[in-house]
Formats: C-alpha cells, structure tokens, sequence
C-alpha cells in the first residue's frame, strides 16, 4: 500500500533496475545457503565394528517409510549362544548428540557374547539434515580419535520440515493428547505411531513394528536434556521395567554414578517409555543426561560448547542452585554424557540378565565412564577413512 | 497437502516479486527481497 | 560483571546498531534488524555468517505464510463488501444498547484468536468485522484500533487453544490439559473490563445518524455475499472440533480458499490488483519477522540470548515477579510466541512449586502482551492496518492501560496461584461450575444494568 507512507521521508531511488539488481542478489543468496544446507543432507560415515552381525533398513520392518527421509539402518550384534534381544534407540532428538554418538559407540566397539543387541543409530534420520532455526548450531562436531578427527552430525529436535511441512496448528497424538503443532515432527510424542499418519508417525509405528517383530525384550530411548530441567541425569521408566531401572540405579551408585528413576507418567502420551510399554510389553526405559548446547541459559553456540560442555552461565545458575544436576568448571563433556549413557546400558542389560538368565544379553567391550575418562571417546570409535 | 503449501508459497513469491518490481522505494524493495529468501528455500524444498 | 563481556559486547553492538539504523538512519526496521543481526555476529567474531542469518528467518516461516494469506482474505472481503454490511447490521441492530453490544462485540472479536491461537489472525478477521462497528458507535479510530488489538490478544489467550501454553507446557512436559477454567478465569473478565473502559464513554455519546453508517450491500447480494465468512468458520471450526476427521488444512490455505472464493460474492474488484495491494500492506510486518529471526539467530549464536536468560532468571522472588513482568512483554517485541519459549519456560521451571497449570496460564498472557511491543508490535500493527491509521504507535498508546492492568492482574494470578489451585482444581465439580455459573450471570447482569443506568443519562434515539 504504497500510499500510506507518503507522509514518511521518501527514499525512492528504487526501480526497475534495483528490483531486478535485488533479483539477482536474492538468487547468489540462495544460492550460496543452498550449498550450506544440502551439505547436511550428506550421512557421515558409521564403520560397523567387529560385533556387528547384520545390518537392515527400518523400513524392512513397515514399508511405509519405505523410499522416505524417515528410513534408517539398524545395526544387529548377535552372539554365538542364545538369549534375550535389547534395543538401543540413538538420535530420537538430533540436538541431544550423546544419544546418537553412544549408540555409534556401540556399534562401532560392542562384541556380543550372549543374545541379541539391536542398534538405532540415527532414529530420526531426516532431523539429522537440518539445524533448528534461531538456535544458532553449528552443523557438524568433531571428536578426535587416535589417528584423526571424526564429524559428526548435530540436528534438529524433529524431523526436518522439507520433508514433512506443514505442521498443524495443533497436533492432535495418537492418544488424543493435545500439542503444539511443530511437535508433530517429534519422534518421542508420536508414539505408537500411525501407518497411515503424519511421516513422523509412520517412524514411530515403524520402531513399534520392529520392536514386535523381533520380540524385543528391553528397549532403552537415549535422550539428552538442558542442566534447568528437572528429569536429567534419570532414568525414566514404564511400570514393567521399574524395579529394573531402580536395582541399576542402585548399583550405578556403588559404580559412583548418580541416576535418578522417574516412573513414566500416564497421562503423558506418546512417548517411548509410555507407549512401547503399552503397545508391545517390552521394558521400556528413556535415559537423560546434561547437554548445556540445549539449554535457554546457554552463552554462546559453539561446538566447543557441544564437546566441552562448560558454560559460564551454567556454573553460575549452578550456584543458585537453578539446575537440577552438578554444574561446576568441569562443565558437562560430551565424553563423559556418552560415558554415563553407555554404563547405565551395561548395567541395565546386566540386572536383566541376572533377573532372567534364559534371556541373558552378554556384552564385552563396552567401554565404562572410567575408561572413557582415562583414553577419551575417541579411543573407541573406528578411524576416520582416510 | 506439502504441493498445496508449495503452490501457496509460490503464489506468494510472485505477488512480492510483483510488488518488487512496482515499488519506487529501495529500502521497501529490500525488505519484500529480505522476505523472498526464506519463501523460496522452502519453495525450492532446500530448507 | 567483566566476565560477562564477550557475550554483553554482541549484544549492546547489536542494540545499538537497530537504534541507529531505525531512528537515526530512519532505516524500515527489518533493514536496522539486519544489519543489527550482521553487526552482532561480527562483533562476536563470527565474521559473516550467512548460513546463521536465512536460518533465522525460517523460525517464522509459517507466520509469514498465515500473515500473507490472511492480509489478502481481509483485502478482498473488505473490497467485497462484506465488512461493511456486517458492520451495519450489528451497528444497526444494537446501538441502543451499547454497553451489551460492546462485550458482545468484544467476544465476537477474540473469537477468531480462540480458534486460531493467533492474534494476528485475529484482529485481521473478527476484529476487521467489529472495527467499523465500534467506529460507528462513535468510538475513534485509535480506540477502536486498541480494542481490537486487546480481543486478538486475550482470544490469543483464551481456550481452547492457546499457543503461548502449548509452546511453555512442551518445553517442561506439561500436557495441554486442565487448562480451560484457568485461561477463561484470566481473559473473560479482562476483556469485559477492557472494552467498557476503552469504548462506553464515546458509545454512550455517540449520536448515530443512519447515514453515517458504513454502507448495506445484503439486498443486493443477499446471502450469498457472507459466504467467505462462512466458509472460514466451518474450515476453521472443522478442523480443531474434529481433528482426525477434518483434514488439518492449516490457516495459510484456509485463508487462501476464502479469498480465492470471496471475488465471486459481492461487489466487483480486481482480485489480483488487491492481492498486491494487500501484500504491500503486509510486507512490512513480514520484513520485520524475518529481520526479528535473525536477530534471534545470531542472539543465539553469540551467547546475548543466554546471557539475558541468566541474569532474569537468576533474580531473588520478589524481583522475579518484576522481572516476569518487565522481561516478558519486551522480549515479546520479538513476538509473543519467543517469548513464551524463551523466557515463559525458565520462569516455570524458576516457579516450580506452584501449581504449574496456573503459572503457565498466566505467564501466556504476560507473553501475549509482547504482541503490543514495537518495532513488532504484531497485534498492534495490524490493527492499525485495521482502522486505517498509518501511525501505529497512536494505537498502541491506548493499549498502554489495559496492558498493564492485565500483566498486573497476572501476576496477581500467579501470587495467589495457591487460592486458584485450592478453587479452580477443587474435586467438587459441581461446587466449581456453580460458583463460575454465577459469576457469569453477574457480569451479564452488570452490564444489562449499565445499559439501563446509561440511557436514563443519555437517551441516543436513532430511527
């Protein structure tokens, strides 16, 4: 409405010329970010390790996230003799790395002795080709191993919207429950899922599908939370899997490890430890721990701030006692989270396998917080392809 | 339901372009292109 | 304070250069937001991110779509029309009663944002309908601008849906449930008060001759030409009362299928000549979001974000609550939405102990009331749009009031959260809903009184 302004200090020396000038700049621009944001679409290298029995798609499992960006490897260690079968689920959130690197860990260093380890890497696969806007992430993290550096991904909360736009205004969940509409491209609210829903939720009708098909008996959800929010360093679990979470609680303790169990609430619908346990019987149990990159009180976005964890303005609100975790200068490495993720695995495979030896699930090489401590994450991670 | 956001999204890219080309003022043409960028990189299913 | 610095030093830079470019420059703000967002990131040594910065802009890429959109559907049943006829038939109808009409009016108004859970949507709909009728009524225009930028707020607010609560309940694991009472507690009784304090003097006065009314064009079209409206009721309507049923269109192509209908309904225009007149209207807005992402974006990036969060969230209780809300509506220049993200999430967590349902309802409101902050001032804006006054600011002048009395009111809410929980959460249903029963009545009665009482004062005859 070009007349309203008339009465404003005119600036016109726009015109055709100009317009076709900021044409051309619009294009540059796009351009150039285009580089930058198709460069994420690109899945950096995991290198199966020793352990590793067999590879297949989700998609095996429904077809109907067959061909999409929602379609992800999953990884099988199997030991010679019989037992139990446990999933591992990294990468629900792409911002919350230790869940994905822990589960690269794994597949990368676990041999399994006894039973059967099922590995997810990348759950939601598409969230992992684009960074959440106004957060300010760097796209990639390195970690460095004995004979060089590795990249790694870090994503966004949900599933990217190029590949499933719009949102709703509202996100109505398969069990009625009511959000905001981008969580529609949330993983861990679309639980059990939809074979007909949105791409998000034919994921989660996916891993729901896989976890009945292969008879999973304990499935564990790695997930990172900010240092403010209260379930952090927890373990959360359905009601079939709490005495579990809770006896390897005890014993974490004794390991030095502080773990908290929270029961899964049964009025938050949608989310693994809720819904896996209803819909299949599986234990299912979600694990938290502390990244400061996630957190509203962060200072600046770095990548340091991803692998080193420290943050000013953490230890501070540690000190007025604003968190719900330790927060002292030592920060909140990625190492160490990996460390604490891949030790309550252990641990939580060990208690049920000692609770039900036929279905007993032996791991060996799975490196400890100590460890990891002591060589740094690196030391169990392949090289990097030269 | 991703094509019709598309085919709007499109619509709207033209009515700027439009608006663009008929503006006498630089800075108004530099907002309206400022707004173009997002609009296409979704148009274009790039971001 | 010094340890602070590498973070205070992106952040002044980047303040001081949008008050350079906005008021010195006199630069559109979106261009001062940009340079703002580019100064910011060099200052905090990032060079010149150009990734960070269109990234920033994608954080309202829907309400760019929604704004576009709904700017367009008013243009047209504006020039169809319809608004005028609607206008007239409430003015028409109810204008010797006008304190009844006033808070129906206002109802009617937030409707839309109730639905929607989106202000601008709001006033651009609803509020476009009631505004002449106010204006007719004898309310001036900056008046009436700032009723209907309070409806599309409070409707904002109100059930049942609110975005503001969905975004702080998603960000502490708080399902969107039990939040009713507790938002119509908030918004009903604010928008009543709001509406008589801002409009009854001038209706009371206002002597209205039949001519003075906005022209009737329902002879000639008859039905025919509320279709659009219509239209838009039972797309929008559909799709919240039966989800899953109702495909989710979502308000962009809602909005595009009223207008692509509306030129078919009234009076004769040319559709495309007020598409580009209406997108002329609506840039501004949209440049300002985008300028406004990337500012945040780069706020992020360079820790300016954080270091705000830390020092509010930090505050002694007392402070807090000052803090709540001071820090709330500003950050809501931004846009209410970030807000509630931003700042709405921490100040739970910082208030956990109280019921958190309450805290959440109230704090959505002090955030809504960053819908009236410039430079984004997006409720304000366009209710400018609205009633056609160029200068925003004369709008939202009178909005300065009923703003603060409703943040005072929330954190008055928030204080007493205790009594609320004990009342609103008490297991006898019947106790609750009978209490609210009557308080209803009251307020209808009230306002039936003032009617009376009024027109004893001042008889308005119209014939």
């Amino acid at each position: 409405m070009s007349s309203d302004r008339t009465n404003e200090k005119t600036r016109s020396y726009g015109n055709r010329w100009t317009a076709l000038g900021l044409f051309g700049a619009v294009a540059v621009t796009v351009f150039l970010v285009a580089l930058d944001f198709r460069a994420m679409w690109l899945d950096p290298p995991i290198y199966p390790g020793p352990g590793v029995t067999g590879q297949a798609r989700l998609s095996d499992y429904f077809s109907g996230i067959d061909g999409t960006a929602a379609d992800t490897d999953v990884y099988f260690l199997e030991g010679e003799e019989a037992g139990g079968t446990a999933l591992v689920l990294g990468g629900t959130h792409p911002n919350e790395p230790a869940s994905s690197l822990s589960a690269i860990t794994l597949i990368e260093s676990a041999v399994v002795a006894r039973g059967r380890l099922i590995v997810i890497p990348r759950a939601v696969h598409s969230g992992f080709t684009a960074t959440d806007p106004q957060e300010g992430y760097p796209q990639v993290y390195h970690i460095e191993t004995p004979t060089g550096v590795r990249e790694f991904r870090y994503g966004g909360r949900g599933t990217n919207p190029i590949h499933q736009w719009p949102d709703p205004v509202i996100y109505v969940n398969g069990s009625g429950q009511q959000l905001a509409g981008p969580e529609v491209r949330n993983l861990n609210r679309s639980y059990p899922g939809d074979p007909n829903g949105y791409l998000t939720e034919r994921l989660a009708f996916a891993i729901v599908e896989m976890i009945r098909q292969e008879g999973i008996d304990l499935s564990i959800d790695l997930h990172e939370a900010s240092p403010e929010y209260p379930v952090i360093n927890a373990m959360v679990a359905h009601e079939n899997a709490v005495d579990l979470a809770v006896e390897a609680a005890l014993l974490l303790e004794l390991e030095g490890i502080q773990i908290g169990v929270e029961p899964s609430p049964a009025n938050l619908r949608g989310l693994s430890h809720r819904e896996w346990g209803d819909a299949t019987g599986t234990k299912a149990i979600l694990i938290e721990s502390a990244n400061p990159a996630q957190g509203r009180l962060r200072g600046p976005t770095t990548e340091a701030l991803i692998v080193e964890g420290v943050d000013r303005y953490y230890i501070r609100a540690a000190e007025l006692g604003l968190l719900y975790v330790p927060f002292g200068k030592e920060g909140s490495p990625l190492d160490e989270r990996v460390g604490r993720h891949l030790q309550t695995v252990s641990m939580l495979l060990e208690v049920f396998s000692s609770a039900d030896p036929d279905r007993t699930i032996a791991v060996e090489h799975l490196p400890t917080l100590g460890e990891i401590r002591q060589n740094g994450l690196g030391a169990f991670l392949a090289p990097p392809e030269k | 339901m991703t094509l019709i956001y598309q085919g709007i999204t499109l619509i709207v890219v033209l009515l700027i372009g439009w608006h663009i080309l008929r503006e006498r003022r630089l800075t108004d043409q530099m907002e309206a292109a400022l707004v173009l960028l997002p609009l296409i990189l979704r148009l274009l299913m790039i971001k | 304070m010094s340890e602070y610095l590498p973070e205070l030093w992106p952040l002044l830079a980047m303040v001081g250069a949008f008050v350079i470019g906005t008021f010195a420059l006199k630069l559109p703000v979106s261009i001062s937001l940009v340079i703002a967002s580019v100064v910011g990131a060099a200052v905090g040594g990032h060079g010149f991110p150009l990734r960070h910065l269109v990234e920033g802009t994608f954080g309202y890429l829907d309400t760019l779509l929604i704004i576009a959109t709904a700017m367009v559907f008013m243009r047209m049943i504006q020039a169809s029309g319809l608004l005028d006829t609607v206008a007239h038939g409430m003015t028409a109808r109810f204008h010797h009663r006008p304190a009844t009409l006033l808070v129906l009016m206002m109802l009617f108004a937030m409707s839309a944002g109730m639905i929607t859970g989106s202000s601008t949507a709001a006033v651009l709909t609803t509020g476009a309908i009631v505004a002449p009728v106010f204006m007719a009524l004898g309310i001036s225009r900056n008046k009436t601008g700032a009723i209907i930028a309070m409806a599309g707020i409070l409707g904002m607010i109100a059930p049942p849906v609110n975005i503001p609560v969905m975004i702080i309940g998603g960000g502490v694991d708080m399902p969107y449930i039990g939040f009713t009472l507790p938002l119509l507690v908030l918004t009903v009784p604010m928008a009543i008060v709001i509406v008589l304090f801002l409009g009854l003097r001038s209706a009371r006065a206002a002597n209205i001759e039949p001519d003075m009314l906005p022209k009737s064009y329902h002879d000639q079209y008859g039905l025919k030409l509320y279709l659009p409206l219509i239209l838009l009721v039972v797309l929008i309507v559909g799709e919240q009362a039966l989800p899953r049923i109702v495909p989710a269109l979502g308000m962009p192509f809602i909005f595009t299928i009223c207008a692509a209908v509306t030129p078919f309904t009234g009076r004769r225009f040319q559709p495309l000549v007020a598409s580009r007149e209406a997108m002329g209207a609506a840039l501004p807005v949209m440049g300002i979001l985008a300028g406004v992402g990337m500012f945040l974006q780069i706020m992020a990036l360079t820790g300016g974000r954080g270091f705000m969060v830390s020092m509010l969230v930090g505050l002694p209780l007392a402070l807090l609550y000052l803090s709540i809300g001071v820090s709330m509506p500003l950050f809501g220049a931004v846009s209410a939405y970030g807000s509630a993200s931003i700042l709405g999430v921490p100040f739970v967590l910082a208030l956990l102990g109280s019921n958190e349902i309450l805290v959440a309802s109230a704090l959505s409101l002090i955030a809504a009331m960053g819908d009236l902050m410039p430079p984004t001032a997006l409720a304000g804006l366009f209710a400018a749009k609205v009633v056609e006054q160029p200068n925003y600011i004369k709008v939202l002048k009178h909005c300065l009031a009923p703003a603060g009395l409703t943040i005072v009111a929330s954190l008055g809410f928030i204080a007493t959260a205790g009594f609320w929980d004990r009342f609103l959460f008490w297991d006898n249903r019947l106790g609750v809903y009978g209490i609210l029963a009557g308080a209803v009545i009251l307020m209808a009665g009230l306002v039936l009184l003032l009617d009376r009482t009024g027109s004893r004062h001042k008889p308005a005859e119209v014939k």
